[in-house]
């Protein structure tokens, strides 16, 4: 039982932001970075397949520069037993097209029974990399899952629609599957087991062909802000007061 | 009555009996050693199976004062002086007895075959006489009052009363106990019975003059003698007494290792092993223990010093009466904890186990299964339950290394999972931006000095909440315009400064702990200060109990020591006297923990404030229930019951009218602030912290 | 510049998105084709009839409901034969599952949760947001003559007004379906359904415990005001799906959306930015929800929900 898991070091902002001088991204000085929430839900699933098969290799891909590593090792504490991470300049910034390409090559060496990716990622939810990868290795895929069971030679899993309906489906494998949060729980990986982490092997390739890249990001800008909303003033009484009136008049 | 000196003042040690007789004396003598050996040869076998390591110290040092300790009582006697002196008396009692009986054996043992010479008689044996007759009763009257209390006074803290059921196989032994501890009391006073008895017998035979030195016996022999029970029958059943006073002594001696007496032994070996630091200074994890062996998560993997605690618990129940989380009815009792656990290891390493006697244990129980883990987080990590036993048990180390294990294994709720991976990713408990920490001082009308890029006479580790929870920044202000106008050099870490992982440690992630505190480490290797300052306790706590064991060295004060010390050298000068009525909250980690009791009452005092002091105060502060990570945990108290924070302003309402209810804690703040409001007295109580009051006496007017 | 729109359906429904989609094709300017691949095309094709469309064409297929490889197969089919310069798919659960997919097979532009396009000298430009919803980007597609655009829900109006599109029948070989639909699993009935109430009063990550989810209750009860909340509190179960507000639950349009504690991620705004008047209390005044919201308040969401509930 081999599961391929592919994580993604995302990029949070807080309340400021300023832009590299190109202005095509955010300042990285004003990110903090962390594993993507959707990933460690399937770095779970995977590590809950491969416990339930009793034995199997998770194996955690990423597509990053060095400091990518660090999400990398989270997925490995957790329990992934080797991390194999993709990198070239041409990467940087680069779309979830060209990412699955340079995912797909390595992925495919490795001959996975399952490929697990997490819905989108939580920095530019693209919501894309999983099925364009699973379209460039020929594999079946099923986007959104919140639930998997695996069979013989296919899967049924549950995918769920907008408003919380669920179609049930069967899927053939090997596939890719992208994972829907709130499929699990991930399990907390614990400081010292990072640590450890850090003597599994992470393997560090270039990527092969990447083909022209689907799109171009020209600029990044703080959007307006509009209008705004009217603030309410004073005291949370007085707030409290205004809401009453608001409600009061709006609802007629 | 003629008081005769010589020889004729002593007695017959073995009178009436005949050879064959004092033989088997001595064999029984022999077997009740053997197994009294036996019994504590087993208990030093269980507990060197156990794996974990605490510090030793100066054995000499320790041994000096752990006699003066058990010789005065003055653990013992804490809260609860009446027992404090009916132990006292049962002790005393029960050493003198002891020793009587020891001198009565070396003199014919060894003195008079040996040496030839024979010292009981005379003045000697009329003090002897005397002096066990006393202690004799004094034993009987402690045991009265012990069997007072328990059977008619019935305080909260004897009473086997548990929060929540215990995890099945345990049974929560609470009717064995109650019998065990009833058969203890009377065991006690059936020597004491049989051995004035006894003596009356011996006195009823023949009436010696001489022996009015015994008083109690005489006057119970005299007694008999004018009942007419005196010569031949007085004598026979002086026989009978002997013996069964005698048999009994002996299997009583036996039992100790056995019985609720093995506390005689193992509590003054609990206080002499007792770590100094426990709780205030977790211990570091051995550095190549493997997964499995993170924290206590089998029963053999308890320190032997854990392992002797467990045994050493004489269910005293200060520890229960004394918790907040018991006190709210959150699923632990300390006592409970160490009971429980006590019945673990008897069942998979002890006599039960070696002899096959149920409940059992498989070899190296589970207790993270065994003990439930709601118990274990229940636990604020205040130190009330270590700090006032009288045997030096630590229960809060042993909680913390169980949820080391816990963490470990990932099983802990998911709000703390969630704080824990924030404090990983932002280095704070708020998943703030780091550059938002120094934000605070942004509104003061000075600039506050970056002390990684200046040197400082004191560099003031703010702390999470002081830096980031909005109530708390005005605080932080407040001190900050004392201490410019103290003309103190201070300056802070700004986005350099990571939580100092206090609370993390206590929560058991002992990982996050030692990473925060390296960060925490370089970036104050790069700073030039002579002193830290911080008005978080919890902060305090770890970076000067608990750094140093990663190499920091340096001098840390809490915002209280250096308020007052500013106020002392007339750097700080009150306008006026505030004159105003306030009560004071000890914080756990900084009263208990660190003994800082005084500081801040000097400080309100300097201020003109009259104190107030809180029923429960100093050593007995009442937790606020946000401590070991609490305040990042869901609450596991029954949906009707009182939060500790909301049980501690009730108390301080019932003091009447008063100005302010002040804190030296941010979490304090938090806790407080909320608690008034949740608890109906809005209004009625109003919260001020130390720095705040001292701000409003010294800043000029206008 | 021509746009191929591909409509989306769930048993038996159009879904409002494809009506948006129609009108961001429309914005481009080119002539604006429409394919309905269902098992009866003919359900959807008047629907879709609306007032721009100059061409619906209906693909007939074996399966009754979505499928990957089958619409995958469909549209290749599509693109091939009609050209289009752009093909847009909303951004949905179902486009999810083959836009990409499609993208990368046949090596075009992509961009996904777009909610702005333009076209610049002959080439496309899009605008999409960035590290959640806190900056927005322009996108390009150099060396693309194709792009594959998956489109914001709400972003644009629902086109409207009959149109006269004529419907040409597209036939496509039965596909191999290697992901196959077996079943639905119904949304947990019994429960209140949030998008026909007037007034919501929806929680977010803000209310910290699920213990306080009793006292928001309690007060939207007090209001008369029907609880909501945001996805985080239904993936740790302490809320039913029933009432989860955004993009993967449901899009309400209340007279009156009171958020409390809800921070505003794209995803949840997405659900609830068309409502009639939208007061949102945080305590952080940078958050999201604010820039959507009508009436906002910095605040301690406790303390103002706790002189609410002595107001009503």
């Amino acid at each position: 039982m081999k599961v391929v898991v592919c994580v993604k070091q995302v990029g949070s902002l807080g309340d400021e932001v300023e832009f590299t001088d190109d202005e095509r991204d955010v300042d990285p000085d004003y990110l903090d970075y962390a594993l993507n929430e959707w990933d460690s839900f399937a770095t779970e699933e995977a590590l809950r397949l491969r416990e339930a098969a009793g034995d199997g290799e998770v194996v955690a891909l990423t597509v990053g520069d060095e400091d990518a590593e660090d999400a990398m090792r989270r997925a490995l504490a957790m329990g992934a037993d080797r991390g194999i991470r993709i990198w070239s300049e041409d990467l940087a910034g680069a779309d979830p097209i060209t990412i699955a390409r340079a995912l797909a090559e390595v992925v495919g060496a490795e001959s996975p029974d399952l490929v697990l990716c997490g819905v989108q990622s939580s920095d530019a939810v693209q919501a894309a990399t999983g099925a364009a990868l699973a379209e460039l290795l020929d594999l079946p895929r099923v986007a959104v899952v919140t639930k998997l069971e695996l069979g013989d030679g296919s899967a049924t899993v549950h995918r769920e629609l907008e408003g919380g309906l669920v179609d049930v489906v069967e899927v053939d494998t090997p596939a890719v599957l992208t994972i829907q949060t709130g499929i699990n729980e991930p399990r907390y990986a614990t400081l010292r087991a990072i640590k450890q982490a850090e003597q599994k092997e992470i393997e560090v390739r270039e990527p092969g062909e990447l083909g022209a890249p689907a799109a171009r990001v020209r600029r990044m800008f703080v959007p307006p802000k509009g209008e705004g909303a009217e603030m309410l003033d004073g005291d949370a009484a007085a707030i409290a007061a205004r809401i009453k009136e608001l409600v009061a008049e709006k609802m007629q | 009555m003629p008081v005769l000196l010589g020889a004729e003042e002593t007695r017959e040690t073995f009178a009436g009996l005949e050879t064959w007789e004092i033989v088997l004396w001595y064999a029984l003598i022999g077997v009740s050693v053997a197994i009294f050996a036996w019994g504590v040869g087993r208990l030093v076998v269980k507990y060197r199976r156990g794996r974990a390591r605490t510090p030793v110290g100066n054995v000499v040092e320790r041994a000096v004062s752990t006699a003066k300790i058990v010789a005065t009582h003055t653990w013992i006697r804490r809260r609860d002086p009446l027992s404090g002196l009916a132990h006292l008396l049962v002790f005393y009692g029960f050493v003198v007895l002891f020793i009587g009986t020891a001198i009565l054996a070396f003199q014919d043992d060894f003195a008079e075959p040996v040496l030839g010479f024979d010292f009981w008689h005379g003045w000697f044996y009329l003090g002897y006489s005397l002096f066990l007759d006393v202690f004799g009763v004094a034993l009987v009257i402690g045991v009265t009052v012990f069997a007072v209390k328990r059977g008619l006074l019935k305080p909260f803290r004897l009473s086997y009363w548990r929060p929540a059921e215990p995890a099945p196989p345990l049974a929560g032994e609470a009717k064995a106990y109650r019998l065990g501890d009833w058969i203890f009391l009377g065991s006690l006073f059936f020597l004491a019975l049989t051995g004035f008895l006894l003596e009356a017998f011996r006195i009823a035979v023949d009436d010696p003059s001489f022996e009015v030195w015994a008083p109690f016996g005489w006057l119970a022999g005299q007694a008999f003698i004018a009942l007419g029970f005196d010569g031949a029958a007085a004598d026979s059943a002086r026989a009978t007494t002997w013996w069964v006073h005698g048999v009994f002594a002996l299997f009583w001696v036996s039992s100790i290792p056995f019985t609720k007496a093995v506390h005689m032994l193992a509590g003054p070996a609990g206080v002499a092993t007792k770590d100094e630091r426990a709780g205030r200074t977790l211990l570091p994890l051995p550095p190549d223990a493997k997964p499995e062996e993170v924290g206590y998560a089998t029963i053999d993997a308890l320190a032997p010093k854990h392992l002797l605690d467990l045994d050493a618990c004489t269910k005293c129940g200060k520890c229960h009466a004394a918790c907040p989380a018991t006190a709210t009815g959150y699923p632990l009792s300390p006592r409970d904890l160490v009971l429980d656990l006590r019945e673990v290891a008897e069942g998979s390493m002890g006599n039960r186990a070696a002899l096959g006697i149920s409940p059992r244990f498989p070899e190296h129980a589970e207790i993270l299964g065994t003990i439930k883990p709601e118990t274990l987080w229940s636990c604020m990590q205040c130190m009330a339950c270590v700090e006032i036993c009288p045997v030096g048990i630590e229960h809060v180390p042993i909680i913390n290394q169980m949820r080391r294990a816990l963490v470990e294994r990932g099983e802990m709720d998911g709000q703390l999972q969630q704080t824990l991976e924030t404090i990983y990713t932002s280095g704070n408990s708020f998943g703030e931006a780091k550059r938002k920490r120094g934000r605070w001082a942004k509104d003061l009308d000075f600039d506050v000095k970056d002390v990684r890029k200046e040197p400082a006479e004191i560099l003031w580790f703010v702390g999470d909440y002081a830096s980031f929870d909005p109530r708390n920044q005005l605080i932080s202000r407040a001190l900050a315009r004392v201490l410019r106008l103290a003309g103190v050099d201070f300056g802070i870490l700004y986005d350099g400064e990571r939580t100092a992982g206090n609370d993390v440690r206590r929560a058991g992630e002992e990982g996050l702990w030692s990473s925060l505190a390296e960060e925490n480490l370089e970036t104050l290797a790069g700073c030039r200060f002579d002193r830290i300052l911080t008005s978080d306790p919890h902060t305090f706590n770890t970076l000067k109990n608990e750094y140093p064991q990663l190499g920091a060295d340096w001098t840390v004060v809490h915002h209280s020591q250096l308020l007052l010390e500013l106020l002392e050298s007339g750097r700080l000068r009150p306008r006026k006297g505030l004159g105003y009525r306030v009560t004071y909250h000890d914080p756990c980690t900084l009263g208990r923990f660190n003994g800082v009791y005084e500081e801040p009452r000097r400080v309100i005092a300097a201020l003109g404030c009259e104190l107030v002091e809180m029923p429960r105060n100093r050593d007995n502060s009442f937790c606020c229930g946000a401590g070991g990570g609490r305040i990042w945990m869901k609450e596991l108290k029954p949906e009707d019951a009182q939060r500790p924070s909301e049980n501690r302003i009730d108390e301080a309402v019932g003091l009447g009218a008063m100005d302010y209810f002040v804190v030296a804690c941010p979490k304090d703040v938090t806790m407080y602030e909320d608690a008034i409001k949740t608890s109906g007295h809005q209004g009625e109580v109003e919260l001020r912290e130390l720095s705040e009051l001292v701000l409003e006496s010294v800043a000029p007017a206008g | 510049m021509k746009a191929l729109v591909i409509a989306e359906h769930v048993r038996g429904e159009l879904r409002p998105v494809t009506l948006e989609l129609i009108s961001a094709a429309k914005s481009l300017g080119g002539p604006v084709e429409v394919a309905v691949i269902a098992k009866d095309p003919s359900a959807f094709t008047d629907a879709v009839n609306v007032d721009g469309v100059h061409e619906i064409l209906a693909v007939a297929v074996e399966q009754d409901e979505f499928e990957n490889d089958v619409y995958q197969g469909a549209v290749e089919q599509l693109i091939a034969e009609r050209s289009p310069q752009v093909v847009l798919l909303g951004f949905t659960v179902g486009s999810m599952g083959y836009g990409p997919a499609l993208s990368a097979k046949l090596g075009t532009g992509f961009a996904s949760d777009v909610f702005a396009v333009r076209e610049e000298g002959g080439a496309l430009v899009a605008e999409r947001s960035f590290y959640g919803a806190k900056v927005n980007g322009e996108v390009e597609f150099p060396g693309h003559d194709r792009v594959v655009l998956l489109i914001r829900p709400t972003a644009w109006q629902p086109a409207e007004g009959a149109g006269s599109a004529g419907v040409t029948e597209v036939s496509v070989p039965p596909a191999a379906s290697r992901a196959r639909h077996k079943d639905w699993v119904e949304v947990q009935a019994g429960d209140v359904d949030i998008t026909t109430a007037d007034f919501l009063l929806s929680v977010g990550r803000g209310i910290g415990d699920k213990e306080n989810l009793e006292q928001f209750q309690e007060l939207a009860e007090a209001m008369g005001a029907t609880l909501s909340s945001s996805r985080p509190l239904v993936d740790a179960g302490w809320i039913p799906n029933a009432r989860q507000v955004g993009q993967s639950g449901k899009t309400v349009k209340p007279k009156v959306y009171l958020a409390l504690g809800i921070s505003g991620a794209v995803q949840h705004l997405a659900g609830m930015k068309t409502s009639g008047t939208i007061i949102a209390v945080n305590t952080d005044p940078e958050a999201a929800i604010f820039n959507v919201a009508h009436y906002g308040a910095v605040a301690d969401l406790f303390e103002v929900a706790e002189e609410l509930e002595k107001l009503f």
